[in-house]
């Protein structure tokens, strides 16, 4: 089985080791940087950026913990991004790697697609090559969305991807946007030291996670000083005297050195030929796939940002699997009622399952459990009691249905949840279930507690 | 003690009459409730507020609490030397410890509260 993948991120690379492993030969087709928008310029970079600021952070912090400070602590966004830099190309030359290992032809350049066997590659010097394939997987992801009416600069005016070209630390940063992205780089600036205020069109920040989470995100971004404005929709972005002028409907100013929109994602699914095979597109540009990643042309598949689904590297990572698990002979579906999400605020926010809220539109009856971290003793050691986890679970079956964290390490925690809701676990497991103490993992048997109002480490309600 | 001037809300906050003008804040027992305070999310003035509603919110290392207002009216003033030292709270909460002002329409919402006795034996209710 020959298999051609167009595109080498978190979808891409993982369907190719996947492929190889399963006895395929694989070429996979990059046109840009191994590792894609996940490692260059999303998941990984940002995540630098905030451990850097998280220890600074810290910093501010160390006479609480009994440590003298004889000098100044001052960021250095240079040295910070080389640091970035360093952790990406480690990671960049770990997947080359394993395409080796695995006898994996990475073909450096641009793929289009010609027919549904054949892949046109123009190479970084020009030359053109086919690559042909029994089964072709597109998988070429996504970039920063450029609002029309207020397009990219690069300069004062910029995406995502621009934040990781900045030469320093911008005294003063707006952000359109204060989804996943912009409360993302909202804690990271703010932490560095810029004066941040985010602007959002919808009614509160991070809105596709439970109501509660982002009420307690926003009165954490509120301490930090963090000017965050909802339901506010921007009228004019001008760049006047070396600044951004920003007017909202209000006539109301904000002046910024740099405004950074971060208002969704846009499908790469143009100029890569499938107009010209014939495959099926949605209104916003995904390319359409059934459950087993098929689109409607045969033999082709595509997965990750490019389907338009849940914008998540281990979403199309997933994909890649089940397309390919299905051109090797297997016949899966994919399932996306599990997906545990992370975004790496400060504090951070993690979620998995239902939300209070969809599961109450379901119509299932259920049950809730809240604990807050400030009232577990590690919270306290490590100096970090803020936030908060609430579970979610069905009265009648004592199910596990949802959990939604905010709070330290909350990226970590969640998985005990998903694989509880996955396998169909009861609040009851969960309670029996002896947790280490002191560790912040103790939050989720004391919510599970909480859902009969018998949490040992909360008052009598 | 509770102080006899002051008219006390089952949710632990007080209220001082002053002409058209109330102050609020929370009451020692609350505050003794809480534990150290760290972070008060003060209201915001000009925003209009119902009774037996929530104003603000205090986070104390051992907990978070919403605000209760004991009447309705208009925000006027948030003291604001809160936000940098909340621990205020702990020290004074019926002096400088106020939490905010507000401009009342109707007084006698004021008679719904309870007197310092009656909120003293409230209290000692509700810890038993």
């Amino acid at each position: 089985m020959k298999i051609a993948i167009i595109g080498s991120g978190p979808g891409g690379y993982v369907a190719a080791i996947k492929a190889a492993q399963l006895g395929a030969q694989v070429t996979i087709i990059e046109d840009s940087e191994v590792g894609g928008t996940c490692l260059n310029w999303g998941c990984i970079p940002t995540k630098a950026l905030v451990a850097s600021s998280e220890l600074l952070a810290k910093t501010k912090e160390l006479e609480v913990f009994g440590i003298e400070l004889k000098g100044k602590i001052v960021p250095n966004f240079s040295k910070i991004i080389e640091r970035k830099n360093k952790i990406v190309n480690t990671q960049v030359k770990g997947i080359r790697s394993l395409f080796k290992s695995w006898g994996i032809t990475l073909k450096e350049g641009r793929g289009i697609l010609i027919s549904p066997e054949d892949v046109e590659v123009t190479l970084k010097d020009g030359s053109k090559e086919i690559v042909t394939a029994d089964k072709i997987i597109i998988a070429t992801g996504s970039r920063p969305f450029q609002i029309p009416a207020f397009p990219f600069d690069g300069k004062r005016i910029i995406s995502s991807d621009d934040v990781f070209k900045l030469k320093e630390i911008p005294k003063s940063l707006l952000i359109i946007g204060a989804g996943v992205i912009g409360c993302e780089f909202a804690c990271i600036f703010r932490e560095l030291g810029s004066d941040v205020t985010i602007i959002e069109m919808l009614s509160r920040a991070v809105a596709t996670e439970d109501i509660e989470i982002s009420e307690l995100l926003e009165r954490e971004l509120k301490k930090k000083k963090i000017k965050l404005y909802t339901n506010v929709k921007l009228e004019t972005l001008v760049v006047r005297d070396d600044v951004v002028h920003a007017f909202l409907p209000n006539e109301k100013e904000i002046v910024a050195g740099k405004a950074l929109i971060s208002a969704g994602r846009a499908f790469n699914s143009n100029g890569i030929g499938v107009e010209k095979i014939g495959i099926q597109k949605g209104s916003r540009g995904e390319i359409i796939v059934n459950e087993k990643m098929e689109t409607n042309v045969p033999g082709v598949y595509a997965i990750g940002d490019v389907i338009g689904g849940l914008l998540l590297a281990h979403v199309a990572s997933k994909e890649g699997i089940t397309a390919v698990k299905n051109i090797m002979g297997g016949d899966e579906k994919i399932d996306y009622s599990v997906v545990p999400a992370a975004i790496f605020t400060s504090p951070e926010i993690a979620s998995v399952g239902l939300k209070e809220q969809q599961a109450t539109e379901k119509g299932i009856k259920v049950r809730t459990g809240h604990f807050q971290f400030r009232a577990l003793a590690k919270a306290h050691v490590i100096g970090e009691i803020e936030g908060m986890i609430k579970i979610v679970s069905d009265e009648t079956s004592d199910r596990i249905l949802g959990a939604h964290i905010i709070g330290p390490h909350a990226s970590d925690l969640i998985h005990e949840a998903a694989l509880a809701i996955r396998t169909g676990l009861t609040i009851k497991d969960i309670t029996e279930t002896m947790h280490t103490h002191p560790t912040l993992s103790e939050v989720l048997k004391e919510a599970a507690e909480d859902v009969y109002g018998e949490a040992i480490h909360a008052p009598k309600k | 003690m509770n102080p006899d001037n002051l008219q006390y809300h089952k949710e632990h906050t007080w209220v001082k009459l002053s002409g058209k003008k109330v102050t609020i804040g929370i009451t020692d027992y609350a505050q003794d409730a809480l534990g150290d305070i760290l972070y008060i999310d003060l209201p915001e003035v000009d925003t209009d507020v119902e009774a037996n509603s929530e104003i603000g919110e205090i986070e104390s290392t051992k907990a978070t609490s919403s605000i209760i207002s004991p009447v309705s009216g208009r925000v006027i003033e948030a003291n604001e030397n809160l936000s940098e030292s909340p621990e205020i709270i702990n020290e004074d909460p019926y002096g400088k410890g106020w939490i905010a002002i507000l401009e009342i329409d109707d007084a006698s919402e004021l008679d719904d509260l309870m007197d310092a006795s009656e909120y003293t034996k409230y209290v000692e209710e509700e810890v038993k």
